[in-house]
């Protein structure tokens, strides 16, 4: 098979897959889909059929770049900083300390295990634990979207456990990014430019300068254009660009792509068309990711590794489980968000996959060893990530649902008894003179409106 | 001005980014590609206010960002990003055929038929007349027989009558013209580019007898020219008929489908060697009249993924015009590309007045006829492949008249839809 018919066929089964199986999947069965696909890959891959040759599957790295900067961007989305004030600082404090427990658990962890198992000294393993601490770190939001709805304005959405999850998670991108970002800047082959080779500070700052010159540059390219289809042109273009730059120069495309992602939210008057955009090609491409993922995998059959993958995965769960409550219960937030909200957590999806392919696509050290940890995470957890987050926030939302459908009961009666009591009491409460139909449509869409004044593209219009 | 900063700083940090890489950089073809959108993109825009059509900015950026000029796109990447090129000719057929309605046809059918005959006989004679007339200024042809003279300038006619439609589809996307200038243009391009690969075939046929090239046995393959014509209609129906189906029963997403469809249409066809265009162009033509009313939502789709694709497509074809090559044929170059213009427009008026089709619509839509492009470069080079040494001095004039055809083509095809008064306000 040639490989732009398996490029097309690839697409197709990544099409497919994000408008057939995956709503259908989602709403019905609360099953986030995507992992399956890294099956998928494999079983497409040169491990198994050999569909995908090798030589296609290098053929590939440019989409896979794309899709690793792709992620970075989309994780980048909910950062708007008018938005961000908003929230209570004590969903920070426990977002940052249990995405801090899991760093350092799991990497110290890793440290640990890559010394036991393949006997080299701790200082030779720190570099590649830290990478796998920071992939670790990542959490699906997926799982929220999946369980209650993926508008933020979703009145649901506004319960404070569900709060957490969502700050949790965009908190567990961030640091992941940055993390992962600095550890391939540290580990970035020390070739002398021009003069002398740049210092680890250098290549950091290079990174963050190149999203920021990306985002820059979208800004100022556009500003507030709002068509579709300029807007897909130059941000595709800058998405590229950034992305492929950061590849060319060895370093991490999601943390340039990150910090343009950044930028743009927080630039933009008008987020609105750009998520649109951005979001329109996330799932085609996860999906794209997680194939090509799948048939570079190249799993062992040694004991040795199977080790570490264990240990990532029990010291990863424990971390974000008893690190959660830890601090929850420190903070003497347990009522507001309950005690095993990092059960919402566990679940693993696109950033993982992308942070974990980047790093074996390098020929780091034990890449396979760090990508396969990834994967397996992936694969037994991306799958019930809804299902965590509805296992966790069920409990809390469920009063708050009956209070609000109580609440507008409520309402709606008094506001009919006052209307047959008083002929014309919404048009007077509203000082309009209009036929009550249009006063009800008017009603409705105040009701709107309000209920959509949290979402990010109205942040800027006020 | 803004255009001019952005395309400055673009400029500076792609400099800074060649530097820090160093030896030890990875490869650079998606970064390029980026900076190739957006540097085309840009050019575009500036040219804008001038009253040039933007594709006019596109090529002009990938002539300044090519191997000729800065640099920066190099000749590998140029290669590898050629995918990108085969896309854009697939995705412009299928746009193309989409246009087409059954009832357009009908209506206009027999006046475009009319105007492509003469227009074809004209330009083809002219072309070759002039070719053979200045046939001593050309060193491969200078000492050659009659017999070779004329076989070498028919086979630059045949590639000479090819119009674009890439071109023509590009800036009616970009202006939303669509009045009988443009429906008549439309219709003439994409008639002519069904005929040119049946004429472009006998005419190579007839030169490989007067011409024989080494180690060819010189017998007329037929049977290959036939199945490259039956069989993209045959293939492009099949797909068509597909994709109607896709739009009666499910018509969901269809800016991804449709970039599906053109990657999967461009694949079967060069898998199957039948020809690109006309297989893409069969398949826009059915799902459109058999997609139960929903062609024009997969055709406005379509548009909106043809946007960033026609901005690479036309910066790539700008990066492969060497300015260098062009200059030293201008001799050459400049009476036959009046020439061609001047059939063009006698055949256009000639086969308009046949058509009894009111005078001011082939007086304008012969401006749209100018431009070359993606096919006529194709053709060039078969040209090349057939005669390696001969053939491949023919290609380089034929490329520098494409060059000069692809630039002042796109201007023209504006003014004449300026004069017919329908370019819209954007436009």
């Amino acid at each position: 098979m040639t490989t732009p018919l398996l490029l097309i066929l690839v697409a197709a089964l990544a099409f497919l897959a994000t408008h057939v199986a995956y709503e259908w999947l989602a709403k019905r069965l609360l099953i986030v889909s995507g992992a399956e696909y890294l099956i998928l890959g494999v079983l497409l891959g040169p491990q198994v059929t050999g569909l995908f040759t090798p030589a296609a599957i290098e053929a590939f790295q440019p989409i896979a770049i794309l899709g690793i900067g792709w992620m970075g961007i989309t994780a980048a989305l909910p950062l708007r900083l008018q938005r961000l004030v908003r929230i209570p600082a004590v969903h920070y404090r426990l977002a940052l300390v249990e995405a801090i427990a899991t760093l350092a658990l799991v990497t110290a962890g890793a440290v640990s295990a890559l010394h036991v198992a393949f006997e080299v000294d701790v200082a030779m393993a720190l570099a590649p634990a830290l990478c796998l601490g920071a992939i670790a770190v990542a959490s699906t939001p997926a799982g929220l979207d999946v369980a209650y709805g993926d508008q933020r304005n979703d009145s649901r959405r506004r319960a404070p456990v569900l709060l957490q999850i969502e700050v949790a998670n965009g908190m567990d991108a961030f640091l992941s990014v940055l993390a992962f970002g600095i550890m391939i800047a540290m580990m970035h082959v020390a070739a002398p430019v021009m003069i002398r080779a740049l210092t680890t500070t250098e290549w950091v700052v290079v990174t963050l300068g190149i999203g920021a010159v990306g985002g820059t540059l979208f800004h100022l390219f556009l500003g507030n254009e709002r068509s579709p289809d300029r807007l897909f042109i130059s941000l595709g273009g800058a998405v590229i660009l950034t992305s492929g730059a950061a590849a060319y120069l060895n370093l991490s495309p999601t943390l340039a792509a990150f910090v343009m992602g950044v930028i743009l939210v927080n630039s933009l008057r008008h987020t609105g068309p750009v998520e649109e955009v951005l979001r329109g090609a996330e799932r085609p491409l996860y999906y794209v990711l997680l194939l090509l993922a799948g048939a570079s995998w190249a799993p062992a059959s040694n004991v040795v590794w199977w080790l570490v993958i264990i240990h990532y995965v029990v010291l990863r769960t424990l971390a974000k489980l008893w690190g959660t409550g830890i601090v929850t219960w420190l903070n003497g937030a347990q009522s507001e968000v309950g005690l095993d909200w990092g059960r919402a957590l566990i679940g693993q999806g696109r950033l993982t996959i992308a942070l974990a392919l980047d790093y074996s696509r390098r020929g780091l050290p034990y890449g396979d060893v760090i990508f396969t940890c990834a994967a397996v995470s992936v694969v037994f957890t991306e799958f019930f990530a809804a299902r965590f987050v509805r296992s966790v926030a069920a409990p809390l939302v469920a009063p708050l649902e009956t209070l609000s459908a109580t609440t507008e009961a409520v309402v709606g009666t008094v506001t009919e008894t006052m209307t047959h009591a008083i002929p014309g009491f919404l048009r007077q409460e509203r000082g309009e003179s209009r036929p009550d139909s249009e006063s009800r449509s008017d009603s409705h869409s105040i009701a709107h409106s309000v209920s959509h004044s949290d979402s990010p593209s109205d942040d800027g219009a006020r | 001005m803004r255009r001019l900063v952005i395309l400055l700083v673009l400029y500076a940090v792609m400099g800074g980014v060649f530097v820090l890489g160093g030896i030890e950089a990875g490869t650079p073809t998606l970064m390029l590609f980026g900076f190739l959108i957006l540097g085309a993109y840009s050019v575009g825009e500036l040219v804008k206010p001038l009253g040039i059509p933007k594709i006019v900015g596109y090529l002009v950026a990938g002539v300044l960002f090519g191997p000729p000029g800065l640099g920066y796109v190099s000749k590998p990447v140029l290669a590898e990003l050629n995918a990108v090129s085969n896309l854009a000719i697939a995705l412009i057929a299928f746009l193309a055929g989409a246009e087409l309605q059954m009832s357009e046809i009908k209506a206009r059918g027999a006046a475009i038929m009319k105007m492509v005959s003469v227009e074809l006989v004209l330009t083809f004679a002219s072309v070759t007349a002039v070719m053979v007339a200045l046939r001593g200024l050309l060193p491969f042809m200078a000492q050659a027989p009659m017999s070779e003279a004329i076989a070498f300038s028919m086979l630059f006619a045949a590639v000479a009558v090819v119009h674009s439609p890439a071109v023509t589809m590009a800036l009616l996307t970009e202006t939303r013209a669509n009045g009988p200038v443009a429906r008549y243009t439309l219709g003439v391009v994409l008639v002519m580019d069904v005929a040119v690969v049946l004429i472009f075939s006998l005419v190579l046929a007839a030169a490989r007898s007067l011409v024989p090239p080494a180690g060819d046995d010189g017998g007329v393959q037929i049977g290959a020219v036939v199945w490259e014509i039956g069989g993209s209609v045959i293939v492009g129906a099949v797909l068509g008929a597909g994709i109607a189906a896709y739009l009666r029963f499910i018509s969901r997403e269809l800016f991804i489908f449709g970039l599906l469809v053109a990657l999967l249409g461009a694949e079967v066809a060069r898998i199957l060697h039948v020809e690109t265009l006309l297989t893409l162009l069969v398949a826009g033509f059915v799902a459109e009249n058999a997609g139960g009313g929903r062609g024009a939502e997969l055709r406005h789709a379509l548009e909106r993924a043809a946007a960033p694709v026609f901005v690479v497509f036309f910066a790539l074809s700008g990066a492969k015009i060497d300015p260098r090559t062009v200059l030293p044929l201008w001799t050459i170059v400049v009476p036959v590309v009046l020439v061609r213009m001047a059939g063009i427009w006698s055949g256009m008026q000639l086969g308009g007045r046949w058509a009894r089709l009111d005078p001011s619509i082939p007086q304008r839509a012969w401006m749209g006829l100018v431009s070359q492009a993606g096919v006529a470069i194709g053709l060039a080079t078969v040209v090349a492949d057939v005669y390696p040494e001969r053939g491949g001095q023919l290609r380089a004039l034929l490329l520098a008249t494409i060059a000069i055809n692809e630039t002042i083509g796109p201007i023209l095809f504006r003014l004449g839809l300026k004069r017919a008064g329908e370019l819209t306000e954007g436009g």
